[in-house]
């Protein structure tokens, strides 16, 4: 009788101790945000203080264990080797500041859980279209303390310094400029077949000309054509007149997927479709490009190292007016929280300096956006960087208002509704437009 | 042994023993449900997504926090108000209408079987029944009560495809799967244990890389049109029409579900008396008398429950046709893609963060699948045996 008791209390002590064991570690997210990015909060809650990291590290005392500051980041493959070498060399020569990296798939959900319960990372790198909503979300915070306009306007280039104020605030410091050129193969075509670069009409004819010539082979390739992609597709858009609105949708929330000029940049995309592949994507078109089924392939810089390994004789020649995209280094709240502001901002101005510019863009062959490292003869000595550096002088900056989050879904989808035939290009820009408005609107 | 085991004590013990599941069912089926459930009634996003300090009064200026809509249910009003139309609700009694001959065959059916001993002679009742059918869809212009409904938003275009989806292939799982349990099944066939084993590959392959292979072959570039390209023709990129991506992903299903179906029908085919067999054998009865007399009808039994749980999990169908047609061929910005069925539906809502909206559509698609279930539960007895 007793024995049996004895049994069940047990029993029951083993279950309830492994849905305690289950329940017991989960942190509490912090259910209190700062609801505007005015007030970012200063003071770690005392409660929940992060149990992993030493979160009060006395900075000031030199025995004291050295600062890690966490690196979120996209990068991949070659191009990350580089970052790899230029952080060991940080790490090398800092006792108190060891930078980590981190590569991270989604950063747009893993910072929105990572961040309010403070385990996001010290510093995001990203691109400038990210600010405006990060900013209001209160993912980033604002830098102005650290970093002055003025420090931004004596190191780099002008469109990287535009790229890092949003609201009359600074928000990052810039690394590299990005955008997309004809990339194209040399044993296919040469100089004199390409189009001259304000001439769509030039383009489609070209590319006409070229499938007719060779109906097993394309003239161009294009994953923003035939994969709904609103980056690949912005110099058609913006070249055929749109970048006088400076994007898809300005500043103050309007959209002009229905103006003249977005109309005739559909039409042209309809015409297009007829001499060019249905189906298209990253892969695809690197696999068209170095297998010599199409003659050029539509991007940018961080394509150069494959193309260069498969071995193929390339030229870069600009096209339309592409998205102009500043890479750049944020820091997040968390870093405030733990103290590691300055080594944060320390950090992001190593990346920013011109030394380290200047070896991302020899081995990587970006375009750097601080102006020393630019005007390096070195670095303007990379035929990569200055071809590309032509098409993005063409570019139309890349917004950081947080309303452009609303495109990337719609221009994408209408410009491939209008590559599948479903629907005729007047009906898909009205479409977007309205996709672009709704979305906007439950924005506010 | 003891027989202390009573009133409150043994109730005690009782709820001790079951409490472990109680949690568990509570915190990870319960709680989330109802947790959905709150989200669907606010305005939550990837732009309001903190908790507000008064969730009835949030002053929606402030970006970054959610609150209850106002109305309350403007989330589903806005999902599913078009359906309760005046208009709408017209062209659903026609649409129901159409069922009418086909409830009454089956009624007048169980009544005729229940007065004679004899199995009556049926089928062409049921050819009645279409023809009633067909002759409601005509007289009551049908198709233009179905284009009413495609026009009141995403919700219908998209459950009237996922359940085309759903008839276009039940029946070629059941034609596929009885065929090749039927060849399993004759006594001349042999080695049947290696064949068995190839005809089941495609159920053990992991589905994914299945669905990458498929993707491969139909891809403009791909292997059917390298094949084509082999006898001098051009095949199309058929994953980027509307037709041929449908017919596509239903191919792709069979060849996922015919494994499934054949084990089953095979199992049955088994179980059969074989003194049935010899018996028409001795009446002079053909292979297709035989068939049609005494296998199909003792088939009955087992393969109505396959096909009721199979069209559960096709209706649910998300991994196998993402994978292949991310949704699309693409109709246009804010328009679902054309093999964009429910679950997928529901996941391109969540992954533009739109966790309101995603949420309530998750409610409705949960208490129709709730009730699709409980009713093909009851028809078909499946789970008889749990319950009495």
């Amino acid at each position: 009788m007793k024995k049996r008791w004895i049994l069940v209390a047990l029993s029951l002590l083993t279950v309830v101790g492994m849905l305690l064991s289950a329940c017991g570690p989960k942190t509490t997210p912090t259910t209190e945000k700062p609801a505007t990015t005015e007030a970012p909060a200063t003071t770690a809650p005392a409660t929940e203080a992060p149990t992993e990291a030493p979160t009060e590290a006395p900075t000031e005392a030199p025995t004291a264990e050295p600062v890690t500051i966490t690196v979120w980041h996209g990068w991949d493959g070659a191009y990350l080797k580089a970052y790899e070498e230029v952080v060991k060399e940080f790490n090398d020569s800092h006792d108190n500041i060891k930078i980590e990296l981190s590569k991270v798939d989604n950063l747009s959900d893993a910072l929105s859980v990572a961040i309010p319960s403070g385990e996001g990372p010290d510093i995001m790198a990203w691109v400038q279209d990210q600010i405006g909503r990060n900013a209001l979300v209160g993912n980033i915070v604002p830098i102005d303390q650290w970093v002055s306009q003025d420090y931004l306007k004596q190191n780099f280039e002008p469109a990287a310094v535009q790229a890092m104020i949003w609201n009359g605030k600074v928000w990052g410091i810039p690394e590299s400029q990005e955008g997309i050129a004809l990339v194209y193969n040399k044993a296919l075509i040469s100089e004199d077949d390409l189009p001259n670069p304000d001439d769509f009409n030039d383009l489609l004819q070209k590319a006409t000309q070229f499938r007719k010539d060779h109906p097993d082979k394309y003239y161009l390739c294009d994953q923003g054509l035939g994969n709904p992609d609103a980056y690949h597709v912005a110099p058609i858009y913006f070249g055929n007149g749109m970048s006088k609105y400076k994007g898809y949708i300005d500043d103050q929330g309007n959209a002009y997927m229905n103006s003249p000029e977005g109309y005739a940049a559909a039409e042209w995309i309809k015409k297009f479709s007829a001499v060019a592949p249905a189906e298209t994507s990253h892969e695809i078109c690197q696999a068209m490009l170095t297998d010599g089924e199409a003659a050029i392939w539509w991007t940018g810089p961080w394509a150069i190292a494959d193309i260069e390994a498969a071995g193929i004789d390339y030229g870069i020649a600009p096209m339309g007016s592409p998205f102009v995209g500043i890479k750049l280094f944020m820091m997040t709240p968390n870093a405030v929280d733990r103290g590691h502001a300055d080594a944060a901002i320390e950090v992001m101005k190593y990346f920013g300096s011109a030394d380290v510019q200047k070896k991302l863009a020899l081995t990587n062959k970006t375009v750097p956006a601080n102006t020393k490292a630019l005007h390096d003869p070195e670095v303007q000595a990379l035929y990569t960087v200055a071809k590309f550096g032509e098409s993005l002088n063409r570019g139309t900056p890349m917004p950081n208002h947080p309303y452009i989050d609303c495109q990337w879904g719609p221009v994408g989808d209408a410009t491939t509704a209008i590559w599948n035939g479903s629907q005729t290009p007047k009906e898909a820009m009205d479409d977007a437009q309205a996709a672009i408005e709704k979305c906007i609107a439950d924005m506010k | 042994m003891s027989t202390s085991y009573k009133g409150w004590k043994k109730a005690a013990i009782v709820l001790l023993f079951i409490l472990p599941t109680l949690v568990s069912v509570t915190l990870i089926s319960l709680y989330p449900i109802f947790y959905n459930v709150y989200i669907s009634l606010t305005n939550r996003s990837r732009f309001h997504y903190a908790p507000p300090d008064n969730i009835w009064n949030c002053t929606t200026d402030v970006m970054g926090k959610y609150c209850f809509q106002s109305p309350l249910l403007a989330n589903y009003a806005d999902l599913f108000g078009p359906l309760v139309t005046p208009e709408s609700l017209v062209s659903w009694f026609k649409l129901l209408l159409l069922l009418v001959p086909i409830v009454a065959v089956y009624y007048l059916e169980r009544r005729a079987r229940r007065k004679s001993l004899s199995k009556p002679e049926t089928w062409w009742w049921w050819l009645l029944g279409l023809l009633g059918s067909g002759l409601i869809w005509v007289v009551l212009d049908v198709n233009a009560a179905i284009e009413q409904l495609m026009n009141t938003g995403d919700f219908f275009i998209v459950m009237f495809r996922t359940f085309l989806y759903v008839l276009a292939c039940m029946p070629f799982f059941v034609f596929f799967g009885g065929l090749l349990a039927l060849i399993l099944n004759n006594k001349y066939i042999k080695a049947k244990g290696a064949w068995r084993t190839i005809l089941i590959l495609p159920w053990a392959v992991p589905n994914y890389i299945t669905a990458e292979i498929w993707k491969f072959f139909f891809q403009e570039q791909g292997t059917i049109n390298q094949l084509l390209g082999l006898v001098g023709l051009t095949g199309p990129a058929w994953l980027q029409s509307d037709l041929t991506a449908f017919i596509a992903v239903v191919i792709i299903n069979i060849w996922l579900s015919y494994p499934f179906f054949m084990t089953i029908i095979l199992g049955a085919l088994q179980a059969i008396p074989q003194d049935q067999y010899e018996a028409a054998d001795v009446d002079g009865a053909t292979w297709w008398q035989t068939l049609t007399r005494i296998t199909i009808p003792l088939l009955r039994p087992a393969v109505m429950p396959a096909i009721v749980l199979s069209s559960i999990t096709t209706f649910q169908m998300f991994n196998t046709v993402w994978l292949v047609t991310n949704g699309g061929p693409i109709r246009g910005a804010g328009k679902p893609g054309a093999t964009e069925f429910v679950m997928i539906h529901a996941y391109k809502m969540f992954r533009t963060d739109n966790y309101s909206a995603s949420g309530a559509y998750a409610v409705v698609v949960f208490l129709l699948l709730f009730a699709a279930t409980m009713i093909s539960l009851q028809m078909t007895n499946i789970t008889k045996g749990a319950t009495e």
